[in-house]
């Protein structure tokens, strides 16, 4: 378990690197790019190994204990960040605020015990790891979206406009914002649908309006409420961003939130 | 004067109404707050706000353009409202419901239920018998792995013996049957009444290992004039907590018997005499609860469902292909 520590800090630690080379590229319109991508790349592949050792040690995936669920979604969020990162150039600098809204996931994972828990029968099924899988692709598809956002709130204001000047106008990032969601959405029901279909044969009912899954369900319809708003009426980027960070707030109450103050059995394997 | 006859699409269009969708939700909402209050009986409550959300769709979908000109929105919220439809019926003829079976016994119907208005009752059909099961326990003790056997009649007539598990259940004429971890221990007792027929009874002691220390119930076989106090004297790390086990039959220790001022510990094979009769004491077996589904409507949700996916990809796909993110219109 020490060495898993020590790998998990040091792949936070060339997180925070990363991110932090990216803010002050920001501040000192400098583009680093190449070594802030190695050093998420470097710190991300420290952070695949401490999974795998707790994986291989306790002989389950991490997604029962908050310290599991934060860990592997800071995970699988730097990952998709990563992709987009090296895929989409002209959004580089958005590292910049994206890197820091997972630094306080990492806070918050630091401070979690990192005991273990009880794996259940019935979460060995591969449904949960499809489950899961879609989940976290729906949050890191929403997590581009919020950076993007972000910048575009951002540039609100004269050090922001000078900071983010780089980046594509705010009706372009509007939308790949708007892009990031719509896979959001497909995901996010791709999550719902692999969900029921474990809670199915775990719990023996699909649906049971649990506050979990009540809240997921809700996600989902600001989701849409926002899809549908952006494609039929004409809304202006720092509106359309507003309503993307309402998504944002939904869908990490949900992942982070409910789970941990619900007493039903459907604790949030995410 | 003659007022002119409203035509369909005018009729789509009021049921398309942003208000009509804002109420159904509401609704939605009001309704899943009953289930979260009353449980379960409340559930058909959803029904109608489904059914509303579904006609509000229709409408859309039948006065909106833009479903004409786009074939994968279209079968997207066909899809969906095929969905809404299915949820609502799924709520008016579901069935979920609790069944305790002794252990070598067959299956004799639910102890508890709770069924939409509309639920084709066909349990009666259902036949199985409850073999035995195995669990293993964790240091805890934790259950780990249940697994139950059964021999049962499948909807071809023809006999079966399958394991069933966690997360595998039996499914017979739509009803699907969940081992649950509600188990314990049956003692088999023969009553021999002074008057009347003699009755061989399992009764169901308290799920174990939950109420290990509780290990005790009342029974009043036919005939008997007053409550027949019995308990499994079992110890109390049977499962142990400090390493991994397996759930077992305590046959060494004796069954306690009490009425009154008479109490008298019983091993199997042996006979008590009271006023009123005598009890045998036959053998320790094992019950094991069930949870019970039904649900006609899963396999076609889960289609509808994989339409929707399927065609909402379809839709962002052409709609995102045909155009850059980075190019103004």
């Amino acid at each position: 378990m020490e060495l898993e520590l020590k790998l998990l800090w040091t792949a936070i630690v060339l997180y925070v690197l990363g991110g932090s080379l990216a803010v002050i590229g920001v501040v000192f319109r400098k583009r680093p790019e190449r070594s802030i991508l190695g050093l998420l790349l470097l710190g991300w592949f420290m952070h695949t190994a401490t999974l795998t050792l707790r994986w291989i040690r306790l002989d389950h995936g991490p997604f029962m204990t908050m310290f599991e669920i934060l860990s592997s979604n800071v995970w699988s969020l730097v990952l998709v960040f990563m992709i987009a990162y090296w895929r989409i150039k002209a959004i580089r600098p958005a590292a910049a605020v994206v890197m820091p809204i997972l630094f306080v996931m990492m806070g918050w994972l630091m401070l979690s015990s990192p005991g273990e828990a009880h794996f259940p029968q019935s979460f060995r099924t591969p449904w949960l790891f499809i489950h899961i899988g879609f989940g976290k692709v729906f949050l890191g598809a929403v997590l581009v979206a919020v950076g993007l956002s972000i910048v575009i709130q951002s540039r609100r204001t004269l050090r922001g406009l000078a900071c983010f000047q780089s980046l594509p106008e705010d009706a372009r990032l509007d939308e790949l914002a708007y892009r990031f969601m719509a896979l959001g959405l497909v995901f996010n029901s791709l999550m719902l649908i692999a969900g029921a279909i474990w809670a199915q044969d775990a719990w023996g009912r699909y649906w049971a309006w649990d506050p979990l899954e009540t809240w997921a369900f809700l996600t989902w319809l600001v989701l849409v409420f926002y899809l549908h708003l952006r494609s039929t009426y004409r809304i202006a980027p720092r509106s359309g961003s507003l309503l993307v960070l309402a998504v944002f707030v939904a869908a990490f109450l949900t992942f982070f939130g409910v789970p941990f103050i619900s007493t039903a059995p459907h604790k949030g394997a995410v | 004067m003659i007022l002119p006859q409203p035509n369909l699409l005018h009729i789509a269009t009021r049921l398309a109404s942003p208000k009509l969708t804002l109420a159904g939700f509401a609704l939605l909402g009001a309704a899943a707050i009953a289930v979260y209050q009353l449980g379960d009986s409340a559930a058909a409550w959803l029904a109608g706000p489904l059914l509303l959300l579904a006609v509000n769709l229709i409408g859309a979908v039948a006065s909106n353009g833009v479903f004409r000109r786009q074939l994968p929105l279209l079968v997207f919220h066909l899809a969906l409202i095929a969905l809404v439809l299915l949820a609502a019926i799924s709520r008016l003829t579901y069935l979920k419901g609790a069944a305790d079976v002794t252990e070598g016994t067959a299956f004799g119907g639910l102890w508890r239920q709770v069924a939409g208005p509309l639920h084709p009752d066909r349990l009666n059909e259902v036949q199985f018998i409850n073999e035995g099961f195995d669990i293993s326990y964790k240091p805890g003790p934790l259950r780990d792995l249940t697994l139950n056997r059964v021999r049962w009649i499948a909807d071809d007539g023809r006999e079966r013996v399958e394991q069933i598990a966690d997360n595998r259940p039996l499914v017979s004429h739509g009803y699907r049957f969940y081992p649950s971890s509600n188990k314990g221990f049956a003692p088999v007792l023969l009553w021999l009444p002074k008057e009347g027929v003699p009755v061989l009874g399992a009764v169901h002691l308290p799920s174990f290992p939950v109420n290990r220390f509780t290990q005790s119930r009342d029974w009043r076989p036919a005939g008997a004039k007053s409550d027949i106090w019995i308990m499994l004297d079992v110890p109390e790390d049977l499962i142990p907590a400090d390493r991994a086990s397996r759930f077992n039959a305590p046959q060494q220790y004796p069954l306690v018997l009490r009425r009154g001022d008479l109490r008298r510990e019983m091993r199997p094979g042996e006979r008590v005499s009271l006023p009123d009769g005598d009890v045998e004491y036959r053998e320790l077996r094992t019950w094991m609860g069930y949870s019970v589904f039904y649900d006609w409507t899963l396999p076609w949700m889960l289609s509808a469902c994989v339409v929707a996916v399927l065609s909402m990809g379809a839709h962002f796909w052409n709609k995102f292909a045909a155009k850059p993110w980075n190019r103004e219109n």
